[in-house]
């Protein structure tokens, strides 16, 4: 009896950890959200934000500068929700696809699904296709990646592992110089500067448009990837192994791929590339909350959200002119996960 | 329930490697197979589980062919426990074995608070509930397989597959991981489990089958079928089987290897070519 009773706490006790964990990343990434307004060229304190955002609900009296309102809704919130909307694409996709390849090197940039989607979105520019058709590009060009990198890596008899991100590395640098001739011949005075910035991740010129336009398929790649959470922890046991424990490998990997390149293209569409975050904040999740893709998955993304968000702040305030966001990234995620490599206790064995 | 194959063919690809095998397993039995690396004993396993498509004969289950059926369809009949690994990410033991539960749970869902009680009590019934909340990845390997054993238990099987479960691990783990084998049939599950050790086949089984190069050499009870001789086709080396008393007064058969085993000094080259020209 007694066991029984310490068994009940045991299990409440780890669920309701888990449910604190989640609890503060939230308070964290909102606690980001806010101090997102108040910093930069023109501060917006947290009070009168409050009272700008309750004045669309509520009939208040507008004491406050116009400006500020343009400022809110026009410049800030747009640039906030696309941070938060791209880190947590590039990051739920890394985390899913982590565990699909049952494979913790991986990540949307590794697999070369950035570097596809972003030669989709190159070419998109250069032909001056519409926002839809510079995500459709990137979906098509993402997917491409992501296929010829996995079958590719089917065919290399080696440590399958190994294999995967040789070959992610492969596609990825083909597709880099597929992006590298688009830019070569690009008219150097309007479409290579507007490739070239984009490329290097930014979300200075976001506009609300954009976050409309890339919300869908992210919310569909999150909700999707969450309903099929416990799958995924079976996937993550290896491929075999998940079909003898009664899973259709074939339609779930599929599914899974279709989904973290469609957010993965999303992302891409609206920020360029930015490098690392699919790759360091999954395990930094999975070093908070375990590996279990039922806490992993909200992890992922409220992580992701607040990482990229913090990142983009310090894009804005670290100097005078904007800093691209993939070189951030990429100087914070580097050192970072080298010390997750040497200290590889954390997030996988 | 009884699983038999008639006239099952099997292997990778264009190649054959197991030819044409008849079988059948009951409820409440332990089959032993038995054969040398590379007799096919591994693809037989792996096309009964649905990973390699069947070349030519069928699997029954039932008298039913499975040859259309789904994973899930067969991961709620046959069980299977892997060889011992480990997998990258540190799953905690409780995860491990609810995904034995799998099959059972529709795909947008997660397990249910019935499915963790069931993987409980597979817990319970290997005595490894002291696990249930320890990291997968940071147990030992003999704790480990029987975490595998607790998945499959969790699956509710009808029939229980085993590859090699003990490669790899220890002399005392093999022996408990095995204990629990005999356990198994008990419950009304029919056990097929490949060995490397004949002395396991002794022990553990009700029923021996020895592969030899894709076919059945022998199938019967363990006394009868493995023989000094048999084993010599098999493997390829001399045997001899004798029967010993431990201390519990019970009789084990063991297979000893019948080789010199004084160490021979290896000739020099100049020695033997004086004696090829002598």
């Amino acid at each position: 009896m007694e066991t029984i009773i310490k068994e009940k706490i045991a299990e409440v006790k780890s669920q309701r950890d888990a449910g604190w964990k989640i609890l503060i990343l939230l308070s964290t990434l909102i606690l980001i959200f806010i101090l997102s307004f108040a910093l930069g060229r023109y501060p917006v304190p947290p009070g009168q934000l409050l009272e700008v955002l309750a004045s669309r609900v509520f009939p208040l009296e507008a004491h406050w500068n116009a400006t500020v309102e343009t400022v809110i809704f026009q410049v800030r919130l747009p640039r906030i929700f696309a941070a938060i909307l791209v880190g947590a694409a590039l990051s739920t996709a890394g985390a899913a696809y982590q565990g699909m390849f049952k494979n913790p090197l991986v990540s949307p940039d590794i697999l070369g699904a950035s570097a596809g989607a972003g030669f989709g979105a190159a070419l998109a520019i250069y032909f001056s296709f519409s926002m839809l058709g510079i995500q459709l590009m990137a979906f098509v060009g993402g997917l491409l990646a992501v296929g010829l990198t996995y079958g590719i890596s089917l065919r290399i008899r080696h440590d399958p592992m190994l294999a995967l991100v040789l070959s992610g590395i492969m596609i990825g640098s083909l597709f880099s110089a597929a992006i590298s001739c688009i830019k070569y011949i690009a008219d150097p005075y309007d479409k290579l500067p507007a490739i070239t910035f984009w490329l290097m991740g930014s979300l200075a010129s976001i506009t609300s448009r954009d976050v409309y336009m890339v919300l869908t398929p992210i919310l569909f790649g999150c909700i999707l990837l969450y309903l099929l959470r416990w799958r995924l922890n079976v996937l993550a046991m290896g491929e075999e192994e998940a079909r003898v424990l009664g899973i259709n490998t074939g339609v779930m990997k599929t599914i899974v791929i279709i989904c973290c390149t469609l957010m993965t293209a999303a992302a891409v569409s609206i920020s360029g590339m930015i490098g690392w975050v699919g790759l360091v904040i999954p395990h930094l999740a999975r070093m908070i909350v375990g590996p279990n893709y039922r806490v992993l998955l909200p992890a992922s993304i409220l992580l992701g959200g607040a990482y990229l968000l913090l990142v983009d702040d310090l894009a804005r305030l670290l100097a005078s002119m904007e800093i691209p966001l993939g070189i951030l990234t990429a100087l914070i995620g580097v050192p970072f996960f080298l010390y997750l490599l040497l200290n590889s206790k954390w997030g996988w064995k | 329930m009884e699983l038999e194959f008639r006239n099952l063919s099997c292997g990778y690809g264009q190649r054959r490697v197991v030819d044409s095998i008849s079988l059948r397993l009951k409820v409440g039995e332990v089959v032993g197979l038995l054969g040398a690396n590379g007799c096919g004993k591994t693809t037989l396993i792996k096309t009964i589980l649905g990973l390699l498509p069947v070349q030519g004969g069928e699997i029954l289950l039932d008298g039913k062919n499975i040859k259309n059926w789904t994973s899930a369809q067969i991961a709620r009949v046959i069980g299977y426990i892997p060889q011992m690994h480990t997998p990258p990410f540190p799953f905690e033991v409780l995860d491990v074995v609810l995904m034995g539960r799998t099959a059972h749970i529709k795909p947008f869902s997660s397990p249910s608070p019935q499915d963790v009680k069931i993987a409980e009590r597979a817990l319970d019934m290997l005595n490894i509930s002291y696990l249930r909340d320890r990291v997968y990845t940071e147990i030992s390997g003999g704790e480990r397989q029987l975490v595998l054993i607790a998945r499959a238990l969790a699956q509710e099987p009808r029939i229980l597959i085993m590859d090699e479960p003990t490669a790899s691990l220890d002399f005392g783990n093999q022996i408990k991981v095995l204990s629990h084998v005999k356990q198994l049939a008990g419950m009304n599950i029919a056990v097929l489990m490949s060995c490397h050790f004949p002395e396991h086949a002794f022990i553990y089984s009700n029923r021996a089958v020895l592969l030899n190069e894709g076919k059945i050499l022998h199938s019967g009870t363990p006394g009868e079928t493995i023989t000094a001789e048999r084993l010599k086709t098999l493997y390829g080396i001399d045997v001899d089987i004798v029967t010993v008393k431990n201390r519990m007064n019970q009789e084990l058969r063991v297979c000893i290897p019948s080789r010199n085993f004084t160490l021979q000094p290896m000739q020099s080259m100049e020695r033997r070519n004086e004696y090829a020209f002598a």
